[in-house]
């Protein structure tokens, strides 16, 4: 093999090339949440054609608290300027500013988690059950629990993740590039929720 | 790490991301025709979508490649499911034969 063509060689499988123009650790987040959104888009299709074949439907304005449900949704989108903020700040170096927005972020996804429990605690008393409730078919409360029950792990997850992302950040061995991955985590969960507010709660 | 924008730009996206949730709730709360209340939504919660990918994730500022390669991904996806799953979920009789 000639010189330039081991030299090409060695640029391609010992690192140094970017073919998506990102880190690896970002491509497979990307890779990651695609997958995912994937997921959540298979849960709300299946909603939508079993909402559709079952005719009736209860109308969610009578059954869910809707200015809970608006100030969750207030929330998750203060949390994701934040975020946001966050990765800005790292971008700049300033990892201080950083960390005091990663732990507001993380404030906000606690909250937002504090709400949806009061939220099924309040159905569940009303006699919403995974096989059935007072207000129509069973597949409306089987799929309230399994949607927003998914995205509810996911918030847990990320408060989790920026949680040691803060601590990591505070003591010095985070990287701006690590804030700007548990970024991407934060604004897709924000993102999903954004689908599941539409089309579960308001259509 | 590329495309973030002053704390200023990012609040703002966070004010028009409020606005639409509000217009959102609006729409929800006024007693328009379904298929007119189905449309506004759907092209709200779009908008929103948009601005937390492309400005909140910075995916305008990624590659052409990545972005179009995640953005067709997820549309074509949207789409089969669409119009494989809608047509037989809105005749709830032939639905019904169906154990």
């Amino acid at each position: 093999m000639s010189q330039a063509r081991m030299a090409t060689a060695r640029t391609h499988w010992e690192g140094g090339v970017t073919p998506f123009g990102m880190s690896w650790q970002k491509l497979m987040m990307w890779v990651f949440l695609l997958t995912d959104a994937l997921l959540f888009a298979g849960f709300l299709a299946s909603y939508a054609f079993i909402r559709l074949a079952a005719g009736d439907w209860p109308e969610q304005s009578e059954v869910f608290s809707m200015p809970l449900i608006a100030t969750m949704t207030f929330v998750l989108i203060t949390s994701s300027a934040t975020m946001a903020s966050a990765v800005g700040a790292a971008h700049r170096k300033d990892l201080n500013t950083a960390v005091r927005f990663v732990a507001l972020t993380a404030i906000g996804g606690a909250i937002f988690l504090g709400m949806q429990a009061m939220e099924w605690t309040e159905l569940i008393h009303e006699g919403a059950r995974l096989s059935g409730n007072p207000w129509g078919p069973p597949a409306f409360s089987s799929f309230f629990f399994m949607i927003t029950g998914f995205h509810g792990t996911h918030v847990l997850i990320g408060v989790i993740i920026l949680s040691i992302t803060a601590a990591r950040a505070r003591s010095g061995t985070a990287t701006g590039d690590g804030v700007e991955l548990a970024g991407l985590y934060w604004h897709f969960v924000d993102l999903v929720w954004v689908f599941i507010f539409t089309v579960f709660y308001l259509i | 790490m590329s495309g973030t924008m002053s704390y200023k730009g990012y609040w703002t996206i966070w004010g028009v991301l409020l606005v639409l949730t509000i217009v959102m709730i609006g729409i929800e709360a006024l007693t328009l025709p379904g298929a007119v209340a189905i449309l506004l939504l759907t092209a709200a919660m779009l908008t929103k979508a948009t601005l937390i990918a492309g400005w909140f994730m910075h995916l305008r500022s990624e590659t052409r490649f990545i972005m179009w390669c995640l953005v067709l991904g997820t549309l074509l996806t949207a789409a089969f499911l669409l119009f494989l799953l809608v047509p037989d979920g809105m005749d709830a009789n032939r639905f019904a034969e169906y154990p």
